[in-house]
């Protein structure tokens, strides 16, 4: 079964910040990873102030919304360079505050609840990137944190999108964030997590003509359905059959007949399992073939058999 | 056009269904109890607001959010008439703590995890076939946090048909960080009361349906405002929940004189009372006595991402039957609420036409609805 396919609204991509252990921009997403790359320090990114008491993730976050802020002009020599209330956050993580959680459990156990910090009660609550990442950039707009599983990274991007629809909001810093820490690669079971942020500035076309900023990207139709193949197959009708000029394909994979020719990108077989921050990895990357291809259109999709399916087409900055 | 509401339900400690939990309200019962899951030895604060329905005192079993999300998702859509079948329905669930309880117990020794058990889409894609879940981890705002996304989907055409539900259960860490924080440990919830001592934590799951038009609607859904205060990790701020409130209204067309009832998202925390009291004496000015306000929090406990649709549904309830429930625990209000219309006593009887939901959580995210009654009200005794 299908959801409805949205009529997109005209909402551009005008900063992107990415923030990986060997890759610091958008088009280095889609080149082979270094062979040894350390992990990203965010101290040495964004200095050591305000680090103290956050998760990995959280830090993460603030490196990459640090680089799209600035990469979309909004920040000035204080402060932001447009009012604080007209710019929003969406994040994604699922695995955001795990660390938080399980060592504050262990504590209760050990020592009981007066061993534990009340630095920690913040991180206790899933929201924290996205209201940190808020406080740290002074961003009173819509504050969302999803928390959606395989699909996260492209729902954000689409709640960002949508609330600008809606007038919500003008702008939105969209933040995908996961990290490689101990629990994290225990609920994988050995599998290889992501150590990383990516972050996207996405924007009304009016937001985007006022201000006179370069649209990197167009975010075209958004669908959610129950298989990747529905999934390819209701983007291909909402573009009226255009071929995409490359398409990005959950983990694993796609069957082999499905929009045969064209060329295939699947970032978690260089960067790790990206969880809730592929979504927003796959916009950068996206970015980073607008930079290197003149057109065309990339199809962005992400999900699980046992759930769903998200996808996304994305247009070059040029059209 | 506003969206109109044609199903709800409410589960929480003080009952499984609407009607067990607005009776249950109405008549002052709380659900406040001993510890049921936790081992109690490991905390100051030994009590909480707890659905009983585990299966031995101080046992707790994985996946109980996703249990009575099911439920509440299975009471509304049953309300509403519109079948189990959810395929092409998108379904949007506001959350504090997800399926962190889960993690908890797998961290120490129980059970399985994966990745895909964290967050509500695969159980809801079993139970109902919903291919377009969204779990909002968004603090204690999450669920009118949703139930604005939920506008926004109807709003842009993305649906015609929306399920906006929000669900908690407690873990242990976050009831222990909660009661670390406070001098001495809560005893109960007494929201705007002088001699509160701070918060203790429900269960409690709720959803409603969202519908752009249909008859025999409950209540329509005129506006949600939402913001960032962008202060702090855990205060609130007057000014942002000022600003959510102004926005509210607002986009719903409203003014603070139009207002009949506010529930309140009065947490029993010293900070939060006094902050939504100084906020709500600002916004609503010369007309703050007007309109009658109230704290179900008092019996439910804070049900954290579930608590504003709790307040949602109560509110629905109040414009069918003219009953607003009372505010337990409240003898001595805070200064700052001192000419407020706080239900105090016993259940108050009014005509209840416009109402607004508060909903404020960690990190300055402010929620604030205005819901309208669609139909007369039916006479009662």
């Amino acid at each position: 079964m299908r959801t409805k396919v949205a009529t997109p609204p005209s909402v551009a991509v005008t900063g992107t910040g990415v923030v990986l252990p060997g890759a610091s921009n958008a088009s280095a997403l889609l080149a082979d990873p270094p062979q040894s790359a350390e992990p990203v320090d965010p101290a040495a990114l964004v200095g050591r102030k305000g680090l103290r008491y956050k998760d990995r993730a959280t830090r993460l976050a603030y490196c990459a919304a640090d680089v799209a802020l600035r990469d979309a002009g909004l920040t000035a020599e204080r402060g932001l360079a447009v009012d604080s209330d007209t710019v929003g956050v969406v994040a994604s993580s699922n695995f955001g505050n795990v660390d938080t959680v399980v060592s504050v459990l262990d504590t209760i156990h050990a020592e009981t609840v007066a061993g534990t910090s009340p630095m920690d009660l913040p991180n206790a609550s899933s929201n924290v990137i996205a209201s940190s990442v808020a406080i740290r950039f002074g961003l009173r707009g819509p504050n969302l944190m999803v928390c959606n599983g395989a699909t996260g990274g492209l729902d954000a991007v689409r709640w960002a999108v949508t609330m600008i629809a809606t007038g919500r909001v003008e702008r939105v810093l969209v933040v995908g964030t996961e990290p490689a820490t101990e629990p994290v690669r225990r609920i994988l079971h050995g599998g290889r997590p992501l150590d990383g942020a990516a972050a996207l500035v996405v924007e009304s076309s009016q937001s985007v003509a006022e201000r006179g900023v370069p649209a990197q990207a167009w975010l075209g139709h958004f669908v959610r359905t129950a298989s990747l193949v529905e999934c390819v197959l209701q983007l291909a009708e909402a573009d009226r059959g255009t071929q995409p000029s490359s398409w990005q394909v959950p983990p694993g994979g796609a069957p082999g007949d499905l929009l045969p020719g064209v060329p295939r990108i699947d970032l978690t077989s260089s960067w790790g399992q990206c969880s809730g921050a592929l979504g927003v990895l796959q916009c950068a990357a996206a970015v980073g073939w607008f930079s290197d291809h003149d057109t065309g259109t990339v199809y962005a999709t992400a999900g699980t058999p046992a759930e769903s399916t998200a996808g996304l087409a994305l247009t070059g900055g040029a059209t | 056009m506003s969206p109109v509401i044609t199903g709800a339900s409410a589960i929480t400690s003080v009952g499984t269904n609407v009607d067990e939990f607005f009776s249950a309200l109405c008549s002052g019962n709380t659900g406040l109890h001993e510890l049921r899951g936790f081992d109690k030895g490991h905390f100051r604060a030994t009590h909480a607001y707890e659905i009983d329905d585990r299966p031995a005192q101080g046992v707790d079993v994985p996946g109980r959010a996703s249990k009575w999300l099911s439920e509440a998702i299975a009471q509304a859509v049953a309300q509403a008439g519109i079948g189990e079948d959810l395929s092409d329905v998108p379904v949007l669930i506001g959350t504090g703590l997800r399926e962190l309880r889960s993690l908890e117990l797998w961290w120490r020794g129980g059970g399985t995890l994966t990745e895909d058990d964290l967050h509500f889409g695969p159980v809801l894609r079993e139970r109902f076939g919903v291919t377009d879940t969204h779990t909002f981890s968004n603090a204690c705002s999450a669920s009118v946090y949703a139930l604005a996304m939920g506008a926004d989907l109807l709003a842009t055409g993305q649906a015609d048909t929306v399920i906006v539900a929000g669900v908690d259960v407690l873990t242990e860490s976050m009831h222990g960080l909660l009661e670390r924080v406070h001098p001495s440990p809560p005893e109960r919830v007494r929201p705007f009361d002088r001699n509160r001592t701070g918060v203790l934590m429900g269960d409690g799951a709720a959803a409603v349906v969202l519908r752009t038009t249909s008859p025999g609607a409950l209540g329509a859904l005129r506006a949600v405002g939402v913001n960032c205060d962008a202060y702090h990790a855990t205060a609130p701020d007057a000014a942002g929940i000022a600003a959510a409130m102004r926005e509210a209204h607002r986009l719903a067309g409203v003014k603070p004189a139009d207002v009949d009832l506010v529930m309140m998202h009065g947490t029993g925390t010293l900070l939060n009372d006094e902050v939504e009291a100084i906020a709500t004496r600002e916004v609503f000015a010369d007309w703050v006595d007007v309109p009658l306000m109230t704290a179900i929090k008092s019996m439910t406990g804070h049900t954290s991402g579930a608590s504003g649709l709790l307040n949602l549904v109560s509110a629905l309830q109040s414009f069918a039957t003219g009953r607003v429930p009372v505010t337990v625990g409240l003898v001595e209000p805070v200064a700052e609420a001192s000419s407020f219309r706080l239900v105090t006593g016993e259940t108050e009887h009014a005509d209840i036409a416009v109402a607004q939901i508060n909903a404020f959580g960690f990190g300055g995210i402010n929620a604030v609805a205005i819901v309208e009654a669609t139909t007369q009200r039916e006479v009662s005794s």
